[in-house]
């Protein structure tokens, strides 16, 4: 079958009636979660799989796919309202989001990030239909050698996004690396700083980091200022509309958002929240005017918004030709279509074409109605604005200790996302940016359990890191950025102590 | 301190009367149980493997016993935090169902677990098993499991195998092989099947002891190889992989497998122990649910809760004494 015929051949599947229903079902109830803090696609899926049981497999993919990509839509909203990010991933979204909606930019914002959206799932769907099978040779190609290289490249780049003082952004991303080693270590099966909580055993819950260190500390921090208790600013018609000067600033980063996205999507165990780290690293890096990145540039939405959506997108390509899940979520839905006895593998693209080909035009056809979907809803969303906190502030942390408390049912969690909130409102309080925190979280586990990983099969070679290609490539990158950022300073220095 | 003395004499009297009557009372109860809907704590998130499991059990008993069953995913510490969360629960509507992990190996792998098997668990019964495969890149150099252990033999700690982490089920399982076959192999950590199996493809790593479902679409595909499989008998979901027990050299008692069992806290009333056993071995016996178990790569089992004590006893020695060698060794 060739790439048209397939998708001719999904166009019939996914326009079934009751397929495309559970598409619209699916797409709608994914806005709706990721708008709410905390509550996640996980959370919604696992609580949607016992209706799978009754319908085909098919129309199950479909809705919990629709679940799955819609939840990075609505994510942005409150991220970029209220700097409450719905999930993890669209954390970064709210460094540049809630700038601009305080400046009375809230419906450019949500513009940007809507449109973005779209472009990079549909950036990421041409990449699942022409790439696919390029991706998942890439996929298994990528050692553990290459995964730590990489891994660190993207720590070295984005480590120093949002920071006034480098030092404070160093600080930020080491207590991020000392977060992230809570837990069982993988390799001694050791456990690190759990101070004898067995609920500490599998790490620090990265929702409960999230919502704890952007919403809760954001709440608190508001409810002490005097400047928010008054009524928000009016958000007039006019001004929910992009100038042409946004506009023109869009295509590059949804562009590269969405290509950063796809390929890291498509590499099983990294996923949506890192692309959108790196993809605002890369925006603030190649921009000419790199300060104005946390005053509310609209790049530092458009990109990370891109990229996480077609994270979403590409996140599919190891699960539907190698049978590999990149994530839980994808394990999940897996699990679904096991019980529907559908083995997923590589060979389902020719045993069970419906289902790969279908999907992928859902895929469309969902991006399209989420966009039709929320483009009208952004009034609305603006108008929360209105809500007076003292209404808007109750709600919220009881969905943020709903969503929370959904991940693992852990009465644990709500109270360290009481404890995160303190911390990060300290860390605003001393102007520390807790993204870096995020982001060393991140990406710490992954450096340490891949680096180590590599050194055992390597048996404790170094000279691997080297050796292979793609890993020298990130290596031999990782020491340019270094190299010219000290050449940056060293000229500084040299031109007087002028800034 | 008479007057207490004659008050406790007329308790132990009231008492001994109410003594006559507790086989009365007890099968009363029993008819009159369940008054209220039932928890059973799993620990795992809902949609794994062990919840679905759970649940294809959970959904029929709740007509059996006429009250809700209700399912509470306590995730965490790999299923240690669910058996916590059981024990903390209230008696005779608290349950569990778990992996063995929790009841074998993890007493000795996980700090400050705050129970003891012996003293705090009540066995009802095992429900399902699954063996573990040998799966090898399908382009590896040896053919079956006698040309693997002769190349392990070679080649001391030179073929590398992943598994689910340190002390997961598939690195003792590994590593109690080892031992059998008389071979050193290089413990490469991964965190989830999915990685494992990316590794082997990739040909990063050399071999790994999976779930039959997770190797079975990579060998229909020819990327993956399975060398035998780590239960007494062929196991159903993959019968033409020969059983490592008696095969190249290897002792015929030879078995590792995962299982998930039901149970309770000490002390719940073996009444009710009976009853739920007694309805648990009857919906493993269901057809219906045996093929879903199946499909999932679990074998339905049933049994006493005796047998379930046994088995227990026996995998945290066996188990117990992989753990030796592995921290004698480091």
């Amino acid at each position: 079958m060739t790439t048209l015929e397939g998708l001719l051949y999904g166009l019939t599947v996914a326009l079934q009636p009751d397929i495309l229903i559970y598409c619209v079902l699916g797409v709608v109830m994914g806005t709706f979660i990721g708008v709410l803090p905390g509550i996640g696609a996980m959370a919604a899926i696992s609580l949607l799989l016992p209706i799978t049981y009754y319908i085909t497999p098919e129309a199950a993919l479909i809705m919990l796919g629709g679940v799955y990509y819609g939840a990075q839509y609505g994510g942005a909203v409150a991220s970029i309202l209220l700097r409450l990010p719905g999930t993890p991933q669209s954390a970064v979204t709210s460094l540049d989001g809630y700038p601009m909606a305080r400046q009375g930019r809230a419906g450019v914002a949500l513009f940007a990030s809507m449109v973005a959206s779209f472009c990079g799932s549909i950036i990421g769907i041409v990449v699942l239909v022409l790439l696919a099978g390029f991706l998942s040779r890439a996929a298994t190609s990528f050692g553990a050698a290459d995964y730590a290289a990489m891994m660190v490249l993207g720590l070295v780049a984005a480590s120093t996004i949002g920071a006034k003082r480098p030092s404070k952004a160093f600080a930020m991303v080491v207590l991020g690396l000392i977060l992230g080693c809570v837990g069982t270590d993988v390799n001694s099966g050791v456990a690190r700083l759990t101070f004898g909580r067995t609920e500490l055993l599998d790490g620090i819950n990265l929702v409960a980091l999230a919502m704890g260190l952007f919403g809760v500390a954001e709440l608190i921090g508001n409810i002490t200022s005097a400047e928010r208790k008054g009524s928000p600013p009016h958000v007039s018609l006019r001004q929910l509309l992009p100038t042409r000067d946004d506009l023109r600033r869009m295509p590059g980063p949804i562009a590269r958002g969405g290509a950063l996205g796809s390929f890291f999507g498509a590499l099983p165990g990294t996923g949506s929240t890192i692309s959108s780290f790196l993809s605002y690293a890369m925006e603030r890096r190649i921009s000419r005017r790199p300060e104005r990145f946390g005053e509310g540039a609209v790049e530092g939405v458009a990109g990370p918004e891109a990229a996480n959506n077609s994270a979403a997108i590409s996140a599919f390509v190891p699960t539907l030709t190698l049978g590999i899940p990149g994530d839980p979520i994808m394990a999940l839905m897996l699990g679904a279509l096991v019980i529907h006895g559908v083995q997923p593998g590589p060979l389902m693209l020719e045993a069970r074409p419906e289902m790969f080909w279908g999907l992928v035009v859902s895929f469309g056809i969902g991006n399209l109605l989420l966009l039709i979907l929320n483009l009208p809803l952004i009034g609305i969303w603006v108008s929360m604005l209105r809500i007076p906190f003292r209404w808007l502030y109750p709600a919220i942390i009881v969905f943020v200790c709903l969503g929370v408390y959904s991940v693992r049912g852990s009465g644990f969690d709500i109270a360290a996302v009481a404890v995160i909130g303190a911390l990060g409102y300290l860390l605003a309080l001393a102007q520390f940016n807790p993204a870096l925190l995020l982001l060393g979280f991140v990406l710490g586990p992954l450096i340490e359990t891949n680096l180590r990983r590599a050194m055992l099969i390597s048996r404790g070679d170094p000279v691997v890191f080297l050796e292979r290609p793609i890993s020298a490539v990130f290596v031999v990158a990782t020491l340019a950025l270094i190299g010219s950022s000290l050449w940056g300073a060293w000229r500084r220095f040299r031109s007087g102590p002028a800034a | 301190m008479a007057a207490i003395d004659r008050r406790n004499l007329l308790v132990a009297s009231a008492l001994a009367g109410v003594g006559a009557l507790l086989p009365a009372l007890a099968v009363a109860q029993q008819a009159e149980w369940p008054t209220q809907p039932v928890h059973v704590y799993v620990g795992f998130p809902a949609g794994s493997s062990p919840d679905v499991l759970a649940r294809l059990v959970t959904e029929p008993l709740a007509e059996r016993l006429g009250q809700p069953v209700v399912v509470e995913n306590k995730p965490g510490a790999g299923g240690v935090i669910g058996v916590q969360q059981m024990l903390a629960g209230e008696p005779g509507y608290s349950f569990g169902t778990t992996i063995n992990g929790p009841l074998t190996t993890s007493p000795r792998l996980v700090p400050d677990i705050s129970y003891d098997v012996q003293n705090d668990i009540a066995p009802v019964a095992l429900m399902a098993t699954a063996p573990l495969v040998l799966a090898m890149a399908a382009d590896a150099g040896p053919a079956d499991l006698a040309g693997f252990i002769e190349a392990a033999k070679a080649d001391p700690g030179g073929i590398a195998y992943g598994s689910v982490g340190q002390g997961s089920g598939a690195h003792l399982t590994a590593e109690l092989f080892a031992d059998a076959a008389g071979i050193e192999m290089l413990h490469i950590p991964f965190t989830s099947y999915a990685e494992v199996t990316t590794s082997i493809i990739g040909g990063e790593i050399d071999a790994g002891f999976m779930a039959p479902s997770a190797a079975l679409p990579q060998v229909e595909a020819d990327k993956m190889k399975m060398l035998g499989v780590t239960s007494q008998q062929p196991f159903a979901q993959v019968p033409d992989v020969p059983v490592i027990a008696g095969n190249a050299g290897m002792p015929e008692d030879f078995r590792a497998e995962l299982w998930n069992a039901f149970i309770a806290p000490a002390g719940t009333d073996p009444a009710i122990i009976d009853r739920l056993n007694t309805a648990i071995n009857e919906i493993l016996q269901d057809p219906d649910v045996q093929e879903k178990m199946l499909a999932m790569g679990w074998k339905a089992e049933g049994g006493a809760p005796a047998d379930l004590a046994q088995r227990i006893t026996d995998d945290t020695q066996v188990w117990g004494a992989v753990i030796d060698r592995i921290e004698a060794a480091q």
